[in-house]
This record gives structure tokens, sequence and C-alpha cells, in this order.
């Protein structure tokens, strides 16, 4: 069973859900990192993404690239009258928001099932067959979904690090008040979080429709990737996400291909129970100095 | 708590007890037993989230509870009050095995271990096919006696339950146990020095909550005929932890009015299946948003409203009397 064939494929669809898994678990780490909102609607937003890249590119059949970025900041632009109405009421209360957004949720699910019910849809494929390299057969589409989450990812990691508002996005998370105290204007800085936020999980989620399948239910498994990721490389921490995104995801691929996809979930639950309970702050993150 | 207080919940209670006698229909006991067997889930949960540990897997107990009454029953024909109590044993069982490990976590810590464990629990459900049944779960189960067939005596069993369970954890909290809880609660450290056995604590409230859960578990099955996965869901944990942030987490009261709301607000909302869900959300955001203590704070409120327009009329009084002296 461990033929080159299949060794092959199980990098390249490791390396794909490794992509997805990261943006997913970016974004709920910097919603949590930054404004302390556990958002339980992440799902829901993921779940939207697909569905704008099923307008845009199945029926309105804008040009691929342009599409999914377009897709994702769609979904990102009309999320602010989310922000707007509901999330800025949670903005540093944990479990309040805990609750609320898990109402959010619910409201954007269900509102899904009434616009476009509860069938699958499938999104028509970008591209098809495979390519040949060093007698290694890898799917396009795979290819593709790789490519356009490093580009997302290098964009964001150069405007966390190279940029003023990645700089101020950087110290809110650190210290609210004494960002506010250095002038940093935090309400604009939060905005622009929640928009890369939003922008990272709808594009997820435009890529995982694709490759699964559309339905208003879809954004649970990509919810609780996104939780099991941040768990394991750490709550907050954003070198965490994305490491603990390419353990999972690479995990996932291999024990689902040889040994069945239950297995990889007791697996893969049973390391992250075991990890917090030896090193509860994750991989990267730093640990808490002792409450008083 | 004040005497009015408490003459306002025995009357609640008596008229809660009466419900099957003043004529209520079929629909409204089966409404009235589900809120008591969730009371039962949100009380008890309300004990472990009053260590300052919220769980996020007490479905999964609640299913551990469940499946052995349910097992104990078809399988090895063990009557009901047995299987009842072994629902309670077997999930305490298990919480005394891993509370140690678990709650040495800080609070989000423990939120997220839990929450992993309820999923694996849920998978072990579904997995263990040979015991559980897998997806399709077990059917056929019995009701406890021939004399809980009807609606109205199941609702007397579930609501003295749940009035039990409620009573139970208002002791544990009220006494001297309790005072102990808060301290954990409110300083961990202040406590242990103190002389606390703050881990003892814990665990024990912990595997007193998984046990109650455990009731509430093996009643459900009795009342619904069948027990499967899909009602020990992380859905379901959460639906508990909502119970009690809606209704307010830091008294016990809030729990069991959490419970009633959320049982009878999608019932309330009927008609459309859809937009009732839809109107829940939005009612979850409302709620969270604009009384984060809870609805318990809306009474709070309401007296303070009270008291400072008394306080005003007083003032104005005293004000008109000064004026007509002078």
């Amino acid at each position: 069973m461990f033929t080159l064939a299949s060794i092959g494929q199980v990098l390249v669809n490791g390396a794909s859900l490794s992509a997805i898994y990261v943006l997913v678990a970016l974004g709920f780490t910097l919603l949590f990192g930054i404004m302390r909102v556990v958002n339980f609607a992440h799902g829901a937003f993921a779940m939207l993404g697909g569905y704008a890249l099923y307008y845009f590119w199945g029926s309105f059949g804008v040009p691929y690239v342009i599409a999914v970025p377009l897709a994702a900041a769609f979904v990102a632009a009309v999320a602010l009258i989310a922000e707007r109405l509901v999330f800025r009421w949670f903005y540093q209360r944990m479990f309040q928001s805990l609750i609320g957004l898990l109402g959010l949720n619910l409201a954007l699910v269900y509102s899904a099932v009434l616009v476009w019910d509860v069938y699958e849809r499938s999104i028509p494929p970008a591209f098809a067959g495979l390519i040949e390299v060093y007698g290694l057969l890898l799917p396009t589409d795979r290819l593709m979904v790789i490519c356009i989450a490093l580009v997302v990812l290098a964009l964001f990691w150069f405007f966390m690090t190279r940029t003023r508002h990645g700089l101020a996005m950087r110290a809110t998370a650190q210290d609210l008040e004494i960002a506010e105290t250095q002038g940093i204007d935090t309400v604009v800085t939060y905005r622009i979080a929640f928009l890369i936020a939003i922008f990272m999980t709808a594009l997820a989620g435009a890529l995982y429709a694709q490759i699964y399948s559309l339905s208003p239910f879809m954004g649970d498994r990509p919810l609780l990737v996104a939780f099991v990721v941040v768990i394991l490389g750490g709550m907050g921490s954003i070198p965490g996400a994305a490491l603990g995104g390419v353990i999972l995801g690479f995990t996932e691929s291999f024990l689902s291909t040889f040994y069945g996809a239950s297995v990889s979930s007791f697996a893969s639950f049973g390391v992250v129970i075991a990890l917090l309970i030896v090193r509860p702050w994750g991989l990267l993150g730093i640990p808490e100095t002792a409450r008083a | 708590m004040k005497p009015a207080g408490r003459v306002v919940i025995g009357c609640l209670v008596v008229l809660a007890a009466a419900l099957p006698v003043i004529g209520a229909n079929a629909f409204l006991l089966t409404v009235g037993t589900i809120v008591a067997l969730n009371i039962i889930g949100a009380t008890s949960l309300h004990l472990v989230i009053r260590t300052g540990h919220v769980s996020l897997g007490h479905a999964g107990f609640m299913g551990i509870g469940g499946y052995t009454a349910a097992l104990t029953l078809t399988r090895l024909g063990w009557p009901f009050p047995l299987n009842i109590a072994a629902g309670a044993a077997a999930p305490a069982l298990l919480a005394l095995l891993i509370g140690p490990l678990l709650l040495r976590l800080q609070g989000k810590y423990f939120v997220l271990v839990t929450f992993l464990l309820g999923e694996i629990l849920r998978l072990g459900f579904v997995q263990w096919s040979g015991l559980t049944g897998g997806a399709n779960g077990i059917f056929g189960i019995p009701p406890p006696a021939p004399v809980f067939a009807t609606p109205a005596a199941f609702y007397w069993l579930a609501f003295a339950t749940a009035l039990v369970c409620t009573a139970l954890v208002a002791r544990v909290l009220s006494g001297g146990i309790g005072r102990v809880i808060d301290s954990v609660r409110e300083s961990e450290r202040l406590a242990l020095c103190a002389g606390v056995p703050v881990l003892q604590v814990k665990v024990g409230a912990f595997v007193q909550a998984t046990a109650l859960v455990g009731i509430q578990g093996g009643l459900t099955a009795h009342y619904l005929h069948y027990i499967d996965p899909g009602a020990f869901t992380s859905v379901q944990s959460l639906s508990f932890v909502v119970m009690n942030v809606i209704g307010g987490m830091s008294s016990l009261l809030g729990a069991v009015i959490g419970a009633l709301f959320i049982v009878t607000l999608p019932e309330l909302l009927r008609g459309y299946v859809e937009m009732q869900q839809v109107m829940f959300g939005v009612i979850l955001i409302i709620v969270m948003a604009a009384i984060p203590g809870g609805l318990v704070e809306l009474a709070a409120r309401a007296r303070q409203l009270a008291a400072s327009l008394s306080g005003r009329a007083k003032r104005g009084r005293a004000l008109s009397d000064r004026a007509a002296r002078t």
C-alpha cells in the first residue's frame, strides 16, 4: 500500500488540506487573539464563501483566479454589517461571545437554508486532469489550492510584519489599553483584523466547498477543524495556527488514506487532549502567568 | 434568599407540579417533561461552573448514562431503579478517573479539553456499533414501569427528579461546601493556602454533576424509547452551557430559568422550522448583547429601577415638604 503513487497522493492531499486548515485557523485565532471573541460563526462565514464562489465562478463565469479572491472579499465586505451589528457587542467578552456568535451561526446557517435549500451543490472544477512530475501524478486542482493559499499567506505575513497596520494589530493584541494610549485607533484596527479574518475564512470555505461539496451545513467541519488546530497550536498564536494546520492536514491525509476516517478523527482528538493536559497552552502558545 | 422570593418560587413549583391536573394537553406535557429533564443537566452543569470550570462535554457524560441505562435494561434485564442508578454511576466513575487530570487545567483550557472529550465520546457511541447500535442507536426501550406509561405520570417522574436534583445542588451550594466551592472559583491559590483541598473539591463537584446528568440520560432513553448518538453531540453540551449563560452564570436559579427559556422558546416560535432557528439565533444574540449577566440580571435591574424610582419619589416628597415649610 505504500507505493510511490499513493505517497505522492497523500502528500498533495495533505498539503492542500493543510493550506485550507491554516487559512480557517488563522482567521479564528486572529479573532480570538486580538478581540477575545470565540467565533462560533466561523463555519457559517466559510459556508458563505462557498456560495459566493458558486455564483461568481459557477454562474457569472468570472475568471477563476479573480473569482476566488473576489468571492472572499465580497463575503468579508458583507460581514462588516455583522461586525457592526453583532461582533462589536462581544469584543473582550469571551463567554458572552461564545453564546452570541453561536446564535449568529444559527441565524446565518438557517437563513442559508431558506435561500438555497438544504441539498448539496457542487462548484464546477476550475482545473481537471493530472500533471506528471518525476513519475508522480499530481491533481492540478489540489495544486491550485496550495498556490492560492501560499499567495494569501505570504500577503498576510507581509501585512502583519511589514506594515504599520500590522504593527498596530500586534500591539492591540498584546495590550488593548497601552495600544490606545500610544494613539492606535483600536476601532479601525479591529475592523481591519475582522476583515482579514473573514476574508481568509471565506477563501478557505470556497476552496473547501469546491473540493468537497457545498451545502448550508458544510461549515461544521471547518469550525471543528479551526477549533482543533487553534488548540493544537496555542490559542491566539499565529505561527501556532500555521503549524497546527500543517500537522493536522498531513496527519489526517495520511491516516484517513491508509486507516480510515474514524481512526484519523480518534487519533487527532486523542493527541490534542494529551497535548492539552501536558502543555495546555499549545505547541507555540505562551503560558499565562498564574492568575491572581 | 428573601422570604418573598421563597414564596414565589414555592408557588411556581406547586403550579408546575399541578400542570397535568389543571388540564394540560399532551403537547404542554411533552414540553414540560423535556424542560424538567433539561433542568437536571443545566443545574448539574451549574455545579461545575461554580467551581470556575465550564464543561463543554456534559452531553458526552449524559450519553454514557443513557447508554448504560439502556443496555443494562435491554441486555441484562435490570429493573428500572437499578438501571438508572447504573446510568448515574458509569459517568461518575469516568469523571472520577479523568477528573483529577482535567481539573488541573485552567478555565479556558478545561473548556477546550472537555469539548474534545465530548467529541471522542460521541465518536465512541457511533463506532462501537456492536454495543451501542452505531448511528442507528438502540430501539424498543420500554417505559420504566407500566405506571409511567401515561404522559402525565412520566411528567411527574421527570419533574420530581428535576426537583430533587436541583434541591441537591442547592443544598451543596448553600452549605459549607458551597463556601469552599466559591473560594476555589474566586482564587484557587488563596483557597489552597487556606487549607482547602482544591482538587478534591473540584473533582467532587465534577463527579456529582456527571452522575446527575447521567440520570438525565437514562430518563431520556426511557422517555423516548430509543437512544442514538445524535442526542449527545457538542450541540447538546453547548446548549447546557447556553442555558447557564442565558439564565445567568452566577446563580442556580439562572440555570433553571435558562433551561426553561431555551427549551420553550423554539416551541413558541414553531410553525416554520427554518425561521424558528433564525429567530432563536437572533434572540440569543440580543439577550447576550443586552444583558451579559443573563436573565437573572433582569430581575436585579428591575429592582434597582424600582428602588431609584421610589427613591426619587421620596426625595420629591421631602423637597415639597421643605417647600411647604418655608
